[in-house]
């Protein structure tokens, strides 16, 4: 398996790295290395020279992504080969002229090293065989073009032209990935052999407009075609050099690649014609239009450059094998007179310190030798007769007036051509006559001279080929031209004379009119550029550009802060909008009824005024929420009406559980309420709340429903499997307790887990502040003023082991009977919770620790452990075993090992607990300053001691 | 045991650095240990499990479906693996940013209970057992967002918390709801009895909210408004932690659910999903061009990509499942990188605001280079990771004929490139206003700078790694999704 051009096309890219390493050898390393990792890419595609001439194309395959039709495949043919030598030709080229161009304070090896990452990302896209990967080199080369335009980063306009370019070319990128995930839907693969064979397929395929819409996207915005044109002449902030590389032979002539590329799948229908002929033609109008009047010599050249890319266009989008072969000759003729003048206007500018034209005039006594290169290079550009440009021209232009009578308003076509033609040569006269004579410089920022030796090498030798395939084309170009459009027709090419003279014919007259023209539009310059700046820039796409941008960023500010005002009730109504919403939909969707098979109970007295109470409590609620310590006795009361309800319907431990919980929660509340305002400041009433009102009924009116449907429904589930093994398997005849620590104890040790955390993420939160209560609060709220009355405190002290027995108690007998270590826990956090509030902190904090970790932690490792130890006997986590021991006096009693875990979940219960209440109770100054028990405070009585003294909540 | 061993090593370890509060030093070196240790035990579990095996225990030895299951196959083998690395770059990240003896008690222990309830959700078969999973991570996440008792932090703590227990409470019903219907909570057998005649049509509304519960957890639209709210009072490395898991776990849950248990959802919900996906891409988008605060952009695109996320699973198909599952891992690690590498950024230009900035090309080039490597993963440049993510959606959404969501999809990625080089151009190429700050600030923590900027490249290795060969990941994705949409397999 021959992998040269694989190497051909990764080798710049390591060579990047190593150069960027080797510049700090200095510049002579930097250059050489640079111009060896261009070299070695050279010869070996040469090495494949051979094969190639006789006809044949070179694939190299690897799998990459065989699973995805991806595979890396590179492919040589003539217009692979052809472009290589561009791009590897120039780049030498620019590398060495580059060296002489940078300042010395700029980083020459930076330069290169993205040069070469462009280098090689360019090389990659003209010898891709698998099109995906071709998009990766394309999408390769926005990258570095925006590293190179952006390579003056101090600069405002080069960041901004940087992204203006990256912007552009990176939406055409993302357009030609789906056309081309199209192209290979339709010829089930990426690869081009195929693709490039199925045209027939792919022009009668019903998604061929899109497809072709979408690659074209990907090209007019990568070859800056009208009304994409706008970001190449921002581009033009970036160092000459790179421009000169960039705007020739590589970056925006990937758009005209592809175009030739994809020519044999996508041309010869009527939409491809009229659009890529039309935005060419436009294009090709525009860019020589605009050309003249910049003042700006890269500027200049800049439009111009769009022009030509839109007659290089609009050859292809005629779609004549005889226009694809112009296509391809003007291709390279274009790269070599522009890249030349580029790094003529590189010269002048580093020269003179300045690119205005308006200033820079008669040059020719500085700089004979440059102007003289110049102007053959311009002379090429304008299409003058025995320069390379001219040949190609005139070629167009037969094509032009070949499509006057073909296609419907043809004739706008060969008008097009001249005038632009004209301008051409208006805009390179004024290269030419307004740099080098036109009067004296004026206001010259350096003295101008001729530049060193080796920055001109490089335009010497593009002039000179211009030369060279100007006079003598059928010698020079005509090998590789007949290769390349071999390539671009997969087919001979069609018959073609590269002569200077054809005697006459229409072209002829067409060239006459336009030398004639443009000499006459540069005699009246003055009036006309005076007309110009009056018009000051009608018609700028890039203020369209920006207004679509910042009417982008608007919409992006608009939209963000109306989802989100920071305010939480919007969120929340948002949130049971949504779930109301979805719910519909769900039902409609569904299309089941609410109400299930089941009749229904018949009604008694226990549930329904236990029903009652329930409501009336929920509503009470409701009505006095803003007396908060009112509305949190009346929550309480709702949760004890619910374990009622479970009591009724024979569940104890749950009822035993909701009371427990019930109680600490509101300990808890309260405990938090002495912190905050003691109402809940008022609401005006406004529609929003009535709104409110009624998405709250309905979303309660909704979890109503949906509880109806489920209660309705016959009810067959696993839940009678547990009842059958709860004694035989789990050893236990509380079957609620044996679900909790044996059949799903793995949830329960993730809640007590959760618990854990919870205890440990408030402890987080209140151990470091400090508040003081009532310093909100109103008169109303100094709570009492004996904070720890003595018989309170020793009737809890007595109580004290008490309640732990109780908590003992429950938690042993859980297994068989209501109760269990979750309940027990909770018992005892109470009984010691109790202990505080009796006693204050300061007598309590001396008897017992306040941080509870060990005892948390010590549960949650118990519960592991006992999960753990199963595995000893070969059973899977968390299995259990019982037995029964003989206890003297008590009897038999039985031992399960879900016991033990249980013993965690009631550590861990405490623990937590306590943690939590503790600390919500020591954030409180008075808490802190460890007051005595039972000083009064000061003015003993309710509401004049507020903002003195504040006292704790009660502890 | 190897099933267990990921979710009881982080267990363990929470458990041991919690009950160590006043040992700084050696509750970091057990965190390090249990992380290690962690991956170890996800690595053991990969090569157990296989593309295409699959590994289950049923706890407490009790017969399916009555017992908690635990599954392991090759999508959630994966993810415990890549959340171990990141759990790893993370913990190193800090150490290298904030000395041990300023670092709160509470933030090792709540990391690795993180880690395990992550760990769970990627594992756990059973509904009511995942819901357990769910709280463990709200209340980490809550407990991490509360670390340092700040004003600004409680707030965005409590509507962190506020919204992300109502959809916990939604989730709750309706699994309650799930259950009463179906009378099951193991996967397999919800996956029977969901195609059972008798009770398809009546679970599909429980259904609709168990998704819309999950829906709000992953941050799509309109119910990502906690996200932005409160991801941005995180110190970078639990940004990354977070921001790079939390909503990501919610995605695997929605994909597993709607893929292999109620894969009989009738198509209009996924209809609908694929435009709520749309909308989330678009509008995290939109919010991350507007914001000029790092964190606050990042946060955003967590939104967005949250899209590509839901996009695959509106499509519905193994394809799309694979995508997913690759865009998955994909955006865990790079999510994570970005945040980060905000941190660095902050740390060395001395503010998260891109206008307050500047300058860091020159300062920090290798900082310049790792951002530019995630930065373009992110956008979905070829051939990064994030391409060959989209590049699987994309191709699957033009399979199935959803030439708009495609489209949109890719048409995203150009606001996405907008709002990474705003990033580059104003905090990298731009002068910074005021060079003094940019001096010497570098990381302060006991590690280091260089071993923040280990972590960070070595996470950025396996980025690009996924990204320059992504065939073997891919490939193993597709097996291990191969079934997806075609009802579960045997237990």
């Amino acid at each position: 398996m021959s992998m040269t051009l694989t190497l051909a096309v990764l080798l710049p890219f390591l060579g990047a790295a190593g150069v960027a390493w080797g510049s700090r050898l200095g510049r002579p390393t930097a250059i050489l290395l640079a111009l060896l990792v261009v070299l070695m890419p050279a010869i070996l595609i040469l090495s494949l020279l051979d094969p190639l001439v006789a006809g044949e194309t070179h694939l190299e395959h690897f799998a990459w992504l065989p699973a995805a039709g991806l595979n890396i495949a590179f492919r040589l043919d003539g217009l692979g080969l052809l472009f290589a030598g561009l791009i590897l030709g120039i780049g030498a080229l620019v590398i060495l002229y580059a060296r002489y161009y940078l300042a010395a304070e700029d980083n020459l090896g930076r330069l290169y090293a993205y040069l070469l990452l462009f280098m090689g990302a360019m090389l990659g896209v003209v010898l891709s065989e698998n099109l995906i990967q071709m998009l990766m080199f394309w999408e390769l080369t926005s990258l570095s073009s925006f590293l190179l335009i952006g390579y003056w980063r101090q600069r405002e306009d080069a960041r901004t032209g940087a992204r203006m370019a990256l912007a552009v070319t990176g939406a055409g990128g993302l357009a030609l990935l789906g056309g081309i995930l199209l192209l290979g839907r339709m010829t089930g693969s990426y690869d081009l052999s195929i693709v490039l064979a199925s045209g027939d397929l792919i022009r009668a395929h019903p998604l061929y407009v899109p497809t072709l819409l979408l690659i074209l996207l990907g090209i007019f915005t990568k070859s800056a075609q009208f009304p994409f044109h706008f970001w190449l002449p921002h581009a033009m902030a970036a160092p000459t050099p790179v421009s000169s590389y960039l705007h020739s032979a590589t970056m925006v002539k990937a758009g005209v690649f592809l175009l030739a590329r994809l020519f044999p799948a996508l041309a010869g229908t009527w939409e491809w014609n009229h659009l890529v002929a039309g935005f060419g033609m436009l294009t090709l109008i525009t860019g020589a239009v605009i050309a003249l009047f910049q003042h700006d010599l890269k500027g200049l050249l800049a439009y111009s450059t769009i022009s030509h890319l839109g007659l290089i266009t609009v050859l292809f989008g005629i779609g004549t094998p005889l226009a694809a072969v112009a296509g391809i000759f003007h291709i390279i003729n274009h790269a070599t007179f522009k890249a030349g003048l580029f790094m003529a206007a590189g010269i002048i500018d580093h020269e003179t310190g300045t690119r205005d034209m308006r200033r820079i005039n008669g040059l020719w006594r500085a700089m004979p030798y440059t102007g003289t290169l110049a102007m053959v290079a311009a002379s090429a550009m304008a299409g003058v007769p025995l320069f390379n440009g001219f040949l190609s021209k005139e070629m167009f232009f037969g094509e032009a007036v070949g499509v006057a009578n073909a296609m419907a308003l043809g004739w706008l076509l060969p008008v097009a051509a001249t005038l632009a033609g004209a301008f051409a040569v208006a805009y390179s006269l004024r290269f030419v006559h307004d740099v080098f004579f036109n009067g004296e410089p004026v206001d010259l920022p350096r003295h101008p001279h001729e530049p060193p030796r080796w920055m001109r090498v490089p335009v010497e030798i593009l002039v000179v080929i211009c030369l060279l395939v100007g006079m003598l084309p059928a010698l020079t170009v005509e090998p590789i031209l007949h290769l390349a459009v071999s390539a671009v027709l997969q087919g001979p090419p069609p018959v073609h004379d590269l002569a200077i003279w054809h005697g006459f014919s229409p072209a002829v007259l067409m060239s006459i009119l336009a030398m004639s023209g443009g000499v006459i539009i540069y005699s009246v310059r003055k009036p006309i550029y005076g007309w110009w700046d009056t018009q000051g820039g009608r018609v700028d796409f890039r203020r369209a550009y920006e207004r679509l941008l910042q009417g982008l960023l608007t919409l992006a500010g608009r939209v963000t802060l109306w989802l989100d005002q920071g305010s939480m009730p919007r969120l929340l109504r948002l949130f049971v909008a949504v779930a109301l919403i979805l719910g519909l939909a769900g039902w409609w969707g569904s299309g089941s009824p609410l109400t299930g098979p089941l009749t229904l109970l018949p009604l008694d007295a226990v549930s329904l005024s236990t029903g009652l109470a329930l409501v009336l409590a929920a509503i009470a609620t409701l009505v006095w929420h803003r007396q908060r310590f009112t509305a949190l006795i009346l929550v309480g009361a709702v949760g004890l009406m619910v374990a009622l309800v479970f009591a009724k319907f024979s569940a104890p431990d749950l009822a035993l559980t909701q009371l427990s919980v019930e109680v600490v929660t509101v300990i808890l509340l309260l405990l938090a309420l002495f912190f905050l305002p003691q109402t809940t400041p008022e609401d005006p009433p406004s529609p929003r709340r009535w709104g409110d009102a009624v998405l709250a009924v309905l979303a309660g009116l909704g979890m109503s429903i949906l509880t109806w449907a489920i209660l309705t429904r016959p009810y067959e589930s696993i839940a009678g499997f547990f009842l059958e093994r709860s004694v035989p398997g789990g050893g236990g005849r509380n079957v609620v307790n044996v679900i909790l620590v044996d059949f799903r104890g793995f949830d329960t040790l993730g809640e007590i887990t959760v618990l854990a955390l919870a205890g440990l993420a408030i402890f987080a939160l209140l151990d470091k502040l400090r508040l003081s209560g009532q310093r909100v609060a109103g008169p109303a709220t100094a709570w009492h003023w004996d904070r720890h009355p003595l018989i309170v405190a020793s009737l809890v002290r007595l109580l004290l082991p008490l309640a732990l027995l109780v908590a003992v108690f429950i938690l042993m007998r859980g297994h068989n009977l209501p109760g269990g270590g979750f309940i027990a826990g909770l018992i005892t956090a109470i009984a010691l919770i109790m202990l505080y509030l009796a006693n204050g902190v300061a007598w309590t904090h001396a008897r017992l620790p306040d941080k509870t970790h060990p005892v948390i932690g010590a549960g949650l490792l118990l519960a592991t452990l006992t999960g753990l130890a199963s595995l000893l006997f070969g059973h899977p986590f968390l299995t259990s075993t019982f037995g029964h021991v003989h206890w003297p006096l008590v009897g038999e009693f039985e031992v399960a090992s879900a016991m033990l875990f249980d013993l965690g979940v009631w550590l861990v219960v405490v623990g937590s607990t306590l943690l939590i209440l503790i600390h919500l109770g020591l954030m409180s100054d008075a808490s802190r300053d460890g007051l005595a028990p039972g000083t009064p405070v000061r003015g003993s009585g309710a509401g004049r001691s507020a903002g003195d003294s504040p006292p704790g909540p009660g502890c | 045991m190897l099933l267990l061993a990921p979710l009881l090593i982080p267990l363990v370890t929470a458990l041991l650095t919690a009950v160590l509060p006043a040992h700084p030093r050696l509750r970091r070196g057990l965190s390090l240990a249990g992380v290690l240790l962690l991956l170890g035990a996800a690595l053991a579990l990969l090569v157990a499990v296989g593309p295409a095996g699959r590994l289950s225990v049923a706890l407490g030895d009790w017969p399916l479906p009555f017992a908690i299951q635990f599954v392991a196959d090759g999508l959630s083998a994966a993810l415990v693996l890549v959340a171990a690395l990141l759990g790893l770059t993370v913990l190193l990240y800090q150490f290298a940013t904030e000395p041990a003896n300023r670092e709160a008690p509470g933030l090792q222990p709540l990391v690795q209970g993180l880690l395990a309830a992550v760990v769970a959700v990627f594992l756990a078969a059973d509904l009511f057992n995942l819901y357990v999973w769910f709280e463990l991570l709200l209340m980490a996440t809550l407990g991490l967002l509360l670390l340092g008792g700040r004003p600004w932090q409680a707030e965005a703590a409590l509507k962190y918390f506020a919204l992300s227990m109502l959809g916990t409470l939604l989730m709750l019903a309706a699994v309650g709801l799930i259950y009463g219907a179906s009378g099951q909570l193991n996967f397999g057998a919800l996956a029977v009895a969901s195609q059972a005649p008798g009770v398809a049509p009546g679970l599909t509304l429980f259904v609709v909210m168990l998704l819309l519960a999950v829906l709000l957890k992953a941050g799509a639209f309109p119910l990502f408004a906690w996200l932005p709210a409160s991801y941005h009072t995180l110190s970078p490395p639990l940004l990354a932690l977070v921001g790079g898991l939390l909503t990501k776990v919610a995605i695997y849950v929605m994909l597993r659910l709607s893929g292999q248990v109620f894969s009989a959802t009738p198509a209009f919900l996924y209809e609908a999903l694929g435009w709520l996906a749309m909308l989330t891409l678009v509008t995290g988008v939109l919010g991350a061009a507007y914001h000029w605060d790092l964190r606050r952009i990042l946060a955003f695109h967590i939104v967005s990509q949250i899209g590509y996320l839901l996009l695959g699973i509106a499509l519905a198909t193994p394809a799309g499942a694979a995508g997913t599952a690759f865009f998955l891992i994909h955006n865990i690690l790079v999510k994570a990188n970005l945040f980060l590498l905000a941190g660095l950024i902050w740390l060395s230009a001395g503010h998260p605001d891109l206008r307050r900035i500047g300058g860091l090309y020159l300062a920090r080039p290798w900082l310049a280079l790792l951002f530019l490597l995630n930065a373009f993963s992110l956008v979905g440049v070829p051939p990064s990771s994030g391409f060959w993510g989209k590049f699987l959606l994309v191709q699957e959404a033009f399979a199935q004929q959803r030439f708009l969501w495609g489209g949109l999809a890719l048409g995203v990625g150009l606001l996405t490139l907008y709002s990474m080089s705003k990033i580059w151009l104003e905090g990298f190429w731009k002068p910074h206003p005021d060079p003094t700050r940019l001096a010497g600030s570098q990381p302060q923590g006991d590690g280091g700078p260089r071993l923040a900027y280990a972590a960070v490249t070595f996470s950025t290795l396996l980025v690009l790694a996924l990204g320059l060969y992504p065939q073997p990941l891919i490939d193993w994705l597709q097996q291990a999704t191969a079934g997806y949409w075609a009802g579960f397999g045997p237990a």
